[in-house]
């Protein structure tokens, strides 16, 4: 996994985008994102990393990141430190920020990987990684009441299609825009409903238990 | 030591009571529902159980009639259970105080394990992080660590870990120059010690670069598996990959969440039943879990963790 193997790299090695977990080429809002998630899991009240480290080793991986971050966010130390891991032959040009416009990385292409899929894992793995980094889905995945609009929104966040799922899953897609319009008229028998809804959200990546619930819960079903 | 034919999963966490004992059983269960034939191990031989949640409250024989040399071979000590392709070899019955065996007790254990041969074999270790655990561990690259999502259990378990790392430090460097490793980060940085895996990593590649090229490759052979229960519906969701996030990054181990076991009282009933919870409540949210996480152990299931068949 492209994940694993960037992370094998103890952390006092890493570079800035790779103690934020982000790519070179990675938008300001984007690393800014990293920066609260990074900051989150570090921090003193991190149930995750409890115990981990002594207080120093965490103040020394907090700054760290507090360093990486502000690098990374104003446009011209950015420009500079990239210059430095290109000079030093750690990055390479064309997969910097600026140069992102002109030559878009098909590999952050994630509509790409996901049809045909030489590379599943690395498909699953970034959908995680965008669920996890994506504030409108940490929001959404937070109610015990979800709509089809809801489910509609989270789908078009993670830049998936309702024929990229129709074709995996089997499902019509009139069905699968039914329960996007809470469309009851056109809705199969209640277990069937459940089971298209299950392939929906696993199709998505996000946990089946808790927005199934949430979805039947908002039409009454639950 | 001779590498088994058998997968062999070492299931161990730090702390006692996170559900150890409960999830190599229905692991078990349900590999053996699959056709695998399959093998328990209980190796907390201070508090064994194992055998009860098997279904077998009685066994005739246990792993202490192997080491107390009653019988030739591990393999004899195998009894089998109420379901069809599972099998037992309990801890329970020892009338002498094997819970910290001998060296020598414990290579013939370990030995003995490799010899069996079954298509998978899971190890209940004991809760801590005694010499015991630590060495059962070290069997297989494949062990899987039990933690509640408690701050108390989730520190055990980084105990463990980090024992597991250090024994495997040790075991690539030699006592002695784990030694010289040891004062030598510890002259350097003498708040950190040796217990900064980072910088005991760095100061391997100084002082012996091929060494720690041999090291890395040790410890990234392992494939290690983070399994969260007794998990509660306000519990962060996350927090499985979290930890996973920060042993990678920060002790340079593979390892992989592949699951939260729901909370779910009725766990308690089939215990009590001494009956398999899954044969018993299928349909639950818990039991889906289970299957889940067994799923997400099998082989093929790595590359693709949350697209397993989409159409049911
Ligand atoms: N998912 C769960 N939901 C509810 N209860 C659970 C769950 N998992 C385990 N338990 C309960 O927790 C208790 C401890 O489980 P278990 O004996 O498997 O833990 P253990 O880690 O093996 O403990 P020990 O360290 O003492 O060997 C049991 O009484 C069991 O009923
Ligand atoms: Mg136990």
């Amino acid at each position: 996994m492209i994940l694993q193997t960037r992370t094998m790299k103890p952390f006092t090695e890493q570079n800035y985008y790779e103690v934020l977990e982000v790519s070179p080429d990675e938008l300001p809002l984007g690393i800014r994102l990293a920066y609260k998630k990074s900051f989150e899991l570090y921090q003193e009240n991190s149930i995750a990393s409890y115990s981990f480290f002594s207080e120093e080793e965490r103040q020394e991986i907090l700054s760290r990141i507090e360093q990486a971050y502000l690098t990374l966010i104003n446009p011209e130390t950015r420009k500079e430190y990239d210059q430095s891991l290109i000079a030093s032959g750690l990055l390479e040009e064309e997969r910097t920020f600026r140069d992102r416009t002109k030559k878009p990385i098909a590999i952050y292409n994630f509509q790409k990987t996901l049809l045909d899929s030489p590379a599943a894992a690395r498909r699953s793995g970034e959908l995680k990684l965008r669920i996890e980094q994506n504030p409108v889905i940490r929001d959404l995945l937070a109610r015990d009441i979800l709509g089809g609009s809801d489910l509609q929104k989270l789908r078009t966040v993670l830049d998936v299609t309702l024929e990229a799922i129709a074709e995996k899953t089997n499902i019509r897609i009139d069905i699968l825009r039914a329960i996007e319009t809470e469309n009851l008229d056109l809705f199969p028998p209640l277990v069937y409903l459940k089971g298209f809804l299950r392939s929906y959200i696993r199709y998505l990546g996000l946990d089946e238990r808790v927005v199934l619930d949430a979805y039947l819960k908002k039409l009454g079903l639950h | 030591m001779e590498s088994s034919v058998s997968q062999i999963w070492p299931i161990g966490g730090g702390k006692g009571g996170t559900g150890k004992s409960f999830i190599t059983g229905s692991l078990g269960f349900m590999l053996a529902k699959q056709g695998y034939k399959t093998l328990l191990i209980d190796v907390d031989l201070g508090a064994a159980n194992l055998h009860t949640i098997a279904g077998v409250p009685n066994p005739s024989k246990c792993i202490s009639d192997f080491i107390n040399k009653e019988v030739a071979t591990l393999g004899e000590t195998v009894v089998p259970t109420p379901v069809p392709n599972l099998f037992l070899i309990s801890g329970a019955m020892n009338n002498l105080d094997i819970a910290n065996l001998a060296h020598e007790q414990k290579m013939k254990v370990l030995r003995g394990v490799a010899k069996l041969s079954y298509d998978y074999i899971l190890l209940d270790l004991g809760a801590g992080t005694s010499f015991n655990t630590i060495d059962f561990f070290m069997i297989s690259d494949e062990g899987i660590f039990v933690t509640t999502p408690e701050p108390t259990s989730i520190e055990n378990i980084y105990r463990l870990i980090r024992s597991v790392y250090f024994r495997k430090v040790r075991q690539v460097l030699k006592t002695y120059a784990f030694k010289a490793l040891a004062d030598e980060a510890e002259r350097r940085n003498p708040r950190a010690t040796v217990s900064n895996p980072a910088l005991l990593l760095q100061i391997v590649g100084e002082l012996d670069p091929e060494k720690s090229v041999l090291l890395r490759q040790v410890l990234e052979s392992f494939r290690f598996k983070l399994v969260l229960n007794q998990f509660r519906k306000q519990d962060n969701y996350n927090i499985g990959t979290l930890i996973c996030k920060i042993i990678e990054k920060h002790l340079a181990l593979r390892i992989r969440h592949i699951g939260n076991i729901s909370f779910d009282d009725r766990v308690h009933n089939a215990v009590c039943k001494k009956r398999p919870f899954l044969e018993l409540y299928p349909y639950t949210q818990t039991a889906l879990d289970l299957m889940e996480c067994c799923r997400m152990l099998l082989p093929g299931k790595e590359a693709c963790p949350s697209f397993q068949k989409v159409v049911e």
